[in-house]
């Protein structure tokens, strides 16, 4: 059965339909929710709020975004209402200064400077030293840079989308998304270097 | 007609942006140019996609049993493994 026809069913009050909803997307949420929070139990109380949030408010979606597009919007304003409840911001640090800056402008010879970062294995092999170093960088990310990052290079959303989700315009997308980018990657270097 | 050149503090004010894109456009094409001939900004941008693929493919936990029981409960919805009403006994949300 296709989405809009469960979710008409569902708005009905079909309940094996909204049952059939949940069953489709509960992976998409619980995996997105563990990318932004990083911890099982938060991603499970924002994988619960989503679905009670989605139940109580399917009547508002009209079909004019996709399904997946207004599921997103739902998540991220779970686990933003998540980190206001926990003021788990103070955690994270500002990244406001400007990333162009850090770079030196004279610089322009082809001298190998930056160091290349090694091959790492990914997955189930990939070290504990590792996953804790991951772990680390994106609890710093404030929340605003990190759920751009994960639904642009994470979720494979495009800039256009994430806009749409997060109510932002493609180039504060763009430029958050930069930020987050370099943010992380300064984070794992030390790692990836030595 | 003149080919544009870049610098490398072109390069790394830009290259986030067309990390995901086809290098068409002038912009991309001299900094494609650009890439090819600096060890910097190529081991740059390796890293870059590194970071991005080192958290798209971390591997995520499954989701837990009890959360799904207390979800349907709270919803009243059939469990999709026992087929039947869930239990009532929900989490104080």
């Amino acid at each position: 059965m296709s989405d809009e026809e469960l979710i008409k069913r569902a708005k009905k009050g079909d309940e094996r339909a909204f049952t059939q909803l949940v069953k489709k997307y509960e992976s998409l949420v619980y995996s997105f929710a563990f990318k932004m929070c990083r911890d099982e139990d938060k991603a499970s109380e924002t994988w619960q709020d989503t679905f009670v949030n989605v139940f109580r408010k399917l009547h508002q979606f009209d079909g004019r975004s996709k399904f997946t597009t207004w599921l997103y919007s739902i998540v991220t304003n779970s686990c933003k209402m998540k980190r206001r409840q926990r003021k788990l911001d103070q955690a994270s640090v500002s990244i406001e200064m400007p990333a162009d800056n850090q770079d030196d402008p004279d610089h322009d010879h082809p001298v190998q400077t930056i160091p290349s970062w090694r091959d790492t294995p990914l997955d189930s092999v990939m070290d504990k030293e590792l996953r804790t170093l991951l772990d680390d960088a994106i609890q710093k990310l404030p929340y605003d840079y990190r759920v751009v990052f994960v639904l642009r290079d994470v979720e494979g959303m495009s800039a256009v989308e994430t806009g749409k989700i997060l109510k932002l315009s493609v180039p504060a997308v763009k430029s958050r998304l930069r930020r987050a980018r370099v943010f992380l990657r300064e984070q794992l270097n030390p790692y990836m270097t030595t | 007609m003149k080919k544009k050149t870049v610098r490398c503090h072109d390069v790394l004010g830009h290259i986030c942006e067309e990390l995901d894109t086809k290098l068409t456009s002038a912009r991309c094409r001299a900094l494609k140019r650009h890439l090819e001939k600096c060890p910097n900004c190529t081991a740059y941008l390796d890293s870059l996609r590194k970071t991005i693929t080192l958290y798209a493919s971390s591997p995520n936990p499954r989701i837990p049993g009890k959360a799904r029981k207390e979800l349907f409960a709270v919803l009243k919805l059939e469990h999709r493994h026992t087929g039947r009403k869930a239990a009532s006994h929900t989490k104080s949300r």
